[in-house]
């Protein structure tokens, strides 16, 4: 970036590069952080595009899916660190990326520096938001894309299911979402503190409560539906993917019993009570796998919601106070 | 960049206070503030630790806003963006980014201004042997306060706002500045505005005055018309209370030492032949006000604002 010629007696500051502005200096401001997140999102894709590959030899010389595979087939250390790892992916950006956007500047003194150029606040703050949110969705979108191609294929091989955080978070829509719903909660957390330290340490406690609340939230994203099958009767294949929610008995005339009515000591005693409830079917409430893009895209719209929110928020309250 | 509005005096002011007042949380740190600065002075804004001089620059850089009252840089109301580019500011920590080079310093101002004047940016850079190369962390106090000018004088800006600029300096650094600063300042004709503890400092570079205490305008006005409105006098105190006679005059502060009595006065007629009578000097004027908060604020003509204003 130096472009100093001692000799030269005129300008010798020069503009190179793509960039001006505001954006030039953010993006200057932030090189080793885009630098390091970019690289380490090299390695996750290379790392799932490798993993694909290597699983997709290793069922084509077994045959599948004509033949069974032996199980299980995918569940190496690796394949247990890109999870790890894209389950971090906007724990780390919130604290690494959202939180110093801000407070940074404002512990530094540069926000001032900054704002006492010939730029309002709003517009500066526009400038840090647009990075910020940009290299977020630089990372979460191409890691969210290579790991739903890596396991829709072969989800019935996969040691996860698709209710499990780490694969409805981390595919589709909701590893974007995410990312970008944490970076702005470590923004706002950052503004509001205004030191580093301080907003990194609270960001990463409040990303851990939104990934616990989340777990909550889940299986709410979509109605629930039921299913009625004759007791002790195999569930149909259809349903092999379905996320399990609750089971119960039931009559013929639809009411229901708890999963364990009927459980007595013995088998005489079982049919017994089943005959006296007049219970024939087993009942199953569950998620179906195909309400999962639906379920993902509610849920993507929610942390988006949220988002616009929190960054709302942050540049009503930018303009103001100082900052 | 220059305004169309005239003559100098006649309504080139650089900065236009009309009551201005500023509420923090826990109270007022300025109040009922009116003062006006022509264009092309070089003012020193004194008071003591918490008199509000911070505040009046942070509102005049907007990155504060006023809680009443208006303020307006060269005709054009503070919190229009229309102002930014005609004004600069140095904060008292000169805050830059540390892993930024000096040339990128230096270009962040280019990107960021847009009347920026890279050839005496780096004029002032280079004047100071500091490398355009070096990364802005590894340089001493001086040379950043150094690229810190730079970056204000590259702005080419109608005022200048400093904020003790020199406070943290060696002597020798603190001189060099010194110099830069009038030699850039006189050579442009640009307005600055400048806090700072150093009397001496003030005495040697500064033609207006602009005195805050306790939140409020003390004394506002040109150095020369200021010093002659004051007078020292020293007189007998037989009882050890100062003479009634000074009751007749303003004074500003009064203190009695055995039979004598000293005064800083703004005589308002004759005064007694029995007093002797001196010129002080503007150290001992701004002390005085200093140490005498409630002493009668004063302002000469130039420096009033249409309403609220007491004159000599």
């Amino acid at each position: 970036m130096t472009a100093t010629v001692p000799a030269a007696p005129a300008a010798t500051v020069s503009r190179t590069g793509l960039l001006r502005g505001l954006p030039w200096l953010v993006a200057r401001q932030h090189r080793a952080t885009a630098l390091g997140v970019l690289a380490a999102v090299a390695v996750g894709c290379a790392l799932l595009v490798q993993q694909r590959f290597a699983l997709v030899g290793l069922l084509d010389r077994a045959g599948w899916p004509a033949k069974e595979v032996p199980q299980p087939v995918v569940g190496g250390s690796v394949h247990g660190y890109l999870l790890l790892g894209l389950s971090a992916l906007p724990v780390a950006l919130a604290v690494f990326v959202g939180a110093p956007l801000i407070s940074g500047d404002q512990e530094q003194g540069t926000a001032q520096l900054v704002t006492t150029q010939s730029v309002t606040r709003r517009q500066w703050l526009l400038a840090k938001l647009t990075w910020c949110y940009s290299l977020a969705l630089l990372a979460a979108v191409p890691l969210g894309l290579l790991h739903t191609w890596y396991w829709e294929p072969h989800r019935s091989l996969m040691p996860h299911e698709w209710s499990e955080g780490a694969v409805f978070d981390n595919t589709g829509p909701m590893l974007p979402a995410f990312a970008l719903f944490l970076t702005a909660v470590g923004v706002t957390v950052g503004l509001l503190t205004r030191r580093v330290f301080v907003a990194m340490t609270a960001t990463f406690v409040l990303a851990l409560v939104v990934e616990m609340a989340w777990d909550r939230v889940r299986t709410h994203l979509a109605p629930s539906r039921m299913f009625t099958y004759p007791l002790d009767t195999e569930l149909p294949a259809r349903l092999s993917e379905a996320h399990e929610l609750d089971r119960w008995v039931g009559s013929a005339d639809g009411r229901l019993y708890g999963w364990g009515s009927c459980a007595e000591q013995t088998e005489a005693a079982s049919e017994a009570c089943l005959r006296e409830k007049g219970i024939v079917n087993d009942v199953i409430e569950y998620l179906g796998y195909d309400q999962m893009p639906a379920m993902q895209w509610t849920g993507a719209g929610i942390l988006l919601a949220g988002t616009v929110l929190l960054t709302a928020f942050v540049v009503v309250r930018v303009g103001r106070r100082p900052l | 960049m220059s305004t169309a509005t005239g003559t100098p005096g006649a309504g080139e002011w650089a900065v236009r206070a009309d009551g201005i007042g500023k509420r923090y949380r826990r109270g007022w740190a300025l109040r009922e503030c009116s003062f006006r600065l022509p264009a092309g002075r070089i003012c020193g804004l004194v008071g003591p630790n918490g008199a509000g001089k911070s505040t009046l620059l942070g509102l005049m850089s907007r990155q504060l806003q006023p809680t009443e009252g208006e303020l307006r840089l060269f005709g054009t109301p503070v919190d229009d963006p229309a102002v930014m580019p005609r004004f600069a500011f140095l904060g008292q920590d000169k805050p830059l980014f540390k892993r930024f080079t000096v040339a990128e310093t230096l270009r962040m101002g280019g990107e960021l201004n847009p009347g920026w004047d890279m050839a005496a940016a780096e004029r002032i850079v280079r004047s100071g042997g500091v490398p355009l190369d070096a990364r802005v962390g590894t340089l001493s106090g001086g040379q950043r306060t150094r690229v810190g000018f730079a970056l204000a004088f590259g702005k080419r800006p109608d005022l200048l706002l400093l904020d003790e600029p020199m406070a943290d300096l060696d002597p020798l650094a603190r001189d060099e500045m010194g110099t830069l600063l009038m030699a850039e300042a006189v050579e442009r004709g640009t307005t600055v505005l400048m806090s700072s503890h150093q009397l001496t400092e003030v005495e040697d570079m500064c033609d207006f005055l602009l005195v805050l205490s306790g939140g409020r305008v003390r004394l506002a006005g040109s150095a020369d018309e200021l010093l002659p409105a004051h007078t020292l006098v020293t007189g007998l105190a037989p009882d050890g209370t100062p003479p009634p006679e000074l009751a007749a005059h303003t004074v500003v502060e009064v203190r009695t030492e055995g039979r004598q009595f000293q005064a800083l006065i703004r005589a308002s007629g004759p005064l007694p032949d029995a007093w002797s009578v001196d010129r002080p000097s503007l150290e001992e004027v701004l002390l005085a006000h200093l140490r005498s908060p409630d002493a009668p604020a004063l302002y000469v003509p130039d420096a009033r604002t249409a309403e609220g204003i007491t004159t000599p």
